[in-house]
């Protein structure tokens, strides 16, 4: 284009001399294939000379314009190559250092456009590095949840099913215990059953004794009655006794006077030892009654203390009575409590049962669900760990970029 | 029917008959303490019950003391004491038998009177001379008495002077 400029001039060069118009077209012919240093010798151009002069300032501003177009173009060339180069930087290596401005009215807005870019650039790649950074601490600590999530869950699920089986034993269990009150329900039963008929035993018994202690007081009494008889009885003998004796005495006297009589008391004398005898018959049977007497009396005291040793027995037999009747009612009290007591358990055990068998029921699901949770968490897991090195990878592309 | 006293009567007159043939002799049996012991029935007055005994003062053992009979005043004399062979208990129904030689009457404490008893001559044996259960002086012999058991008879009239000599000498 700077080059288009002199060209319009030269034909006016042309026409205005001949002899020197040689010398021009010389010169224009050689401005032409390019040589801009030739120039119009001013001592050929005669009368041309003047035009040959303005050709030669021409010729000079043109040289000085192409050179001062060729330094531009030097100029531009650089800043653009520069700017390649920090293209092909960034390009190549993530270079974002480039920072170049010109005075340049034209380069100038380039430059700086290209500048706001990098910058722009440079602020996206920082805020992504920071975001990458962020992005994988975010995504470790994902992984790290996740896995301990996981682990969690595995160890929840073992637990869960740990827990199924404690309550599976449960339930046999509450179902043994309900089995062994409904056991102990039956026996109390029995035992109540007995005891009740104890009772009644008890009842019998003492009425029994208040008999036997009547019995006994009648036999006492009886007996007291015989033994004032028995010392009737033996003052009677006594008195036999004594006359006997008396008897006995004068027969001996009978006979001794019989014999101081002589021959004739001879028969008398064998009346009174006959007599004697007698009374020695009657002395023989009443000491035979006295012994028997006295028998009779050791019988009646002996027979009259065990009257009273036994109506003392039966005091105590009533007392006992009543105090087993006593423990009688508590074991009913007791018993009836047990009754109740087993047969309350026998129910709570029913209850606890089902109670257990909903919550084995809601174990297995809940054991459904973790292992559901543990097979998600696993998947988080390897999401997290496939984040994990996504982020690495992005950290480390975004590294690339030398934004400082 | 015949009682047993119209059988002892009728039994009797068979041994008077015996008794004739046979010198008897008739005596009046008694017990004492572990002896048995005999006088001659002739001397025995009567056999009465101890009544109750007055003792007196400085007079010997065997003399328990005097009792009132039939309004006389007796001594009564223990003949275990008397002869050192131990001492008779005397109760309600102790007999006492009187006997009376010459002046004297005297009561005697027998645990228990035998009867009269009449035994052959020849079967009254003379005491044993230096031994025996009582002493010799007093022993008018021995006889045996049923069932083979000593009967010792006593010499009444020595033992009479005896217990009173030695009564007043004290």
């Amino acid at each position: 284009m700077t080059s288009d400029g002199p060209r319009p001039s030269a034909p006016r060069k042309k026409a205005a001399s001949a002899g020197g118009a040689a010398a021009l077209s010389e010169v224009i012919a050689k401005v032409k294939a390019g040589q801009l240093g030739a120039r119009v010798d001013a001592r050929k151009a005669g009368d041309l000379a003047p035009v040959a002069e303005e050709l030669n300032a021409l010729l000079a501003q043109v040289q000085e314009r192409l050179v001062e177009a060729d330094r531009r173009k030097e100029q531009t060339v650089q800043v653009v190559d520069q700017a390649l180069g920090a293209l092909i930087a960034l390009v190549r290596e993530g270079e974002l250092s480039w920072n170049k401005s010109t005075d340049d009215p034209i380069l100038g807005p380039l430059l700086e456009g290209f500048g706001k870019v990098i910058d722009t650039l440079r602020t996206f790649v920082r805020e992504i590095n920071e975001a990458a950074l962020r992005l994988s601490s975010s995504a470790n600590e994902v992984l790290a949840a996740s896995t301990q999530h996981e682990s969690s869950s595995t160890e929840q699920a073992a637990a869960i099913h740990e827990t199924t089986a404690t309550m599976e034993e449960l339930k046999h269990a509450s179902a043994q215990i309900a089995e062994n009150a409904g056991a102990v329900a039956r026996v109390a039963e029995e035992t109540l059953n007995s005891a009740r008929s104890g009772r009644g035993a008890i009842a019998e018994f003492i009425q029994a004794m208040q008999q036997i202690r009547a019995d006994s007081a009648a036999v006492a009494d009886s007996i007291a009655k015989l033994s004032k008889r028995v010392e009737r009885i033996g003052t009677v003998v006594e008195v036999i006794d004594e006359i006997a004796d008396r008897s006995d005495l004068l027969a001996l006297n009978a006979a001794l006077e019989g014999s101081r009589a002589g021959e004739a008391g001879r028969g008398f004398a064998i009346v009174a030892s006959e007599m004697r005898r007698l009374a020695e018959n009657v002395m023989d049977s009443t000491k035979e009654i006295k012994n028997l007497i006295t028998e009779i009396r050791e019988a009646t005291a002996a027979a009259g203390g065990a009257a009273e040793a036994s109506q003392r027995a039966t005091e105590g037999g009533e007392r006992l009575g009543s105090v087993a009747a006593a423990a009688v009612e508590g074991i009913l009290s007791g018993v009836q409590e047990t009754s109740d007591a087993a047969r309350v358990i026998n129910l709570a055990t029913q209850q606890q049962r089902t109670a257990t068998e909903q919550v084995v029921a809601s174990m297995a699901e809940i054991e459904d669900v973790t292992r559901q949770t543990t097979s998600a968490s696993k998947q988080a897991t390897g999401a997290a760990a496939e984040l994990t090195q996504l982020a690495s990878r992005l950290a480390e592309l975004i590294k690339r970029f030398k934004a400082d | 029917m015949t009682t047993p006293l119209q059988e002892a009567l009728e039994k009797a007159p068979v041994r008077s008959a015996a008794a004739k043939a046979a010198a008897t002799r008739e005596l009046f049996v008694f017990k004492l303490g572990e002896f048995t012991m005999a006088l001659e029935s002739t001397y025995v007055r009567e056999v009465t019950r101890s009544g109750p005994l007055t003792p007196l003062p400085r007079m010997p053992s065997y003399l328990l003391g005097v009792g009132g009979q039939r309004g006389e005043v007796l001594p009564v004399v223990d003949l275990l004491r008397f002869f050192s062979r131990g001492e008779s208990t005397v109760t309600e129904r102790t007999r006492l038998f009187i006997c009376s030689h010459q002046s004297w009457t005297v009561a005697f404490v027998a645990d228990a009177v035998v009867g009269l008893q009449r035994f052959e001559e020849s079967k009254i044996f003379p005491a044993p001379v230096g031994g025996g259960d009582l002493p010799i002086e007093f022993l008018g012999g021995v006889l045996v008495g049923p069932k083979s058991s000593a009967i010792a008879l006593l010499n009444l009239p020595r033992l009479l002077a005896a217990a009173r000599t030695r009564a007043v000498s004290r």
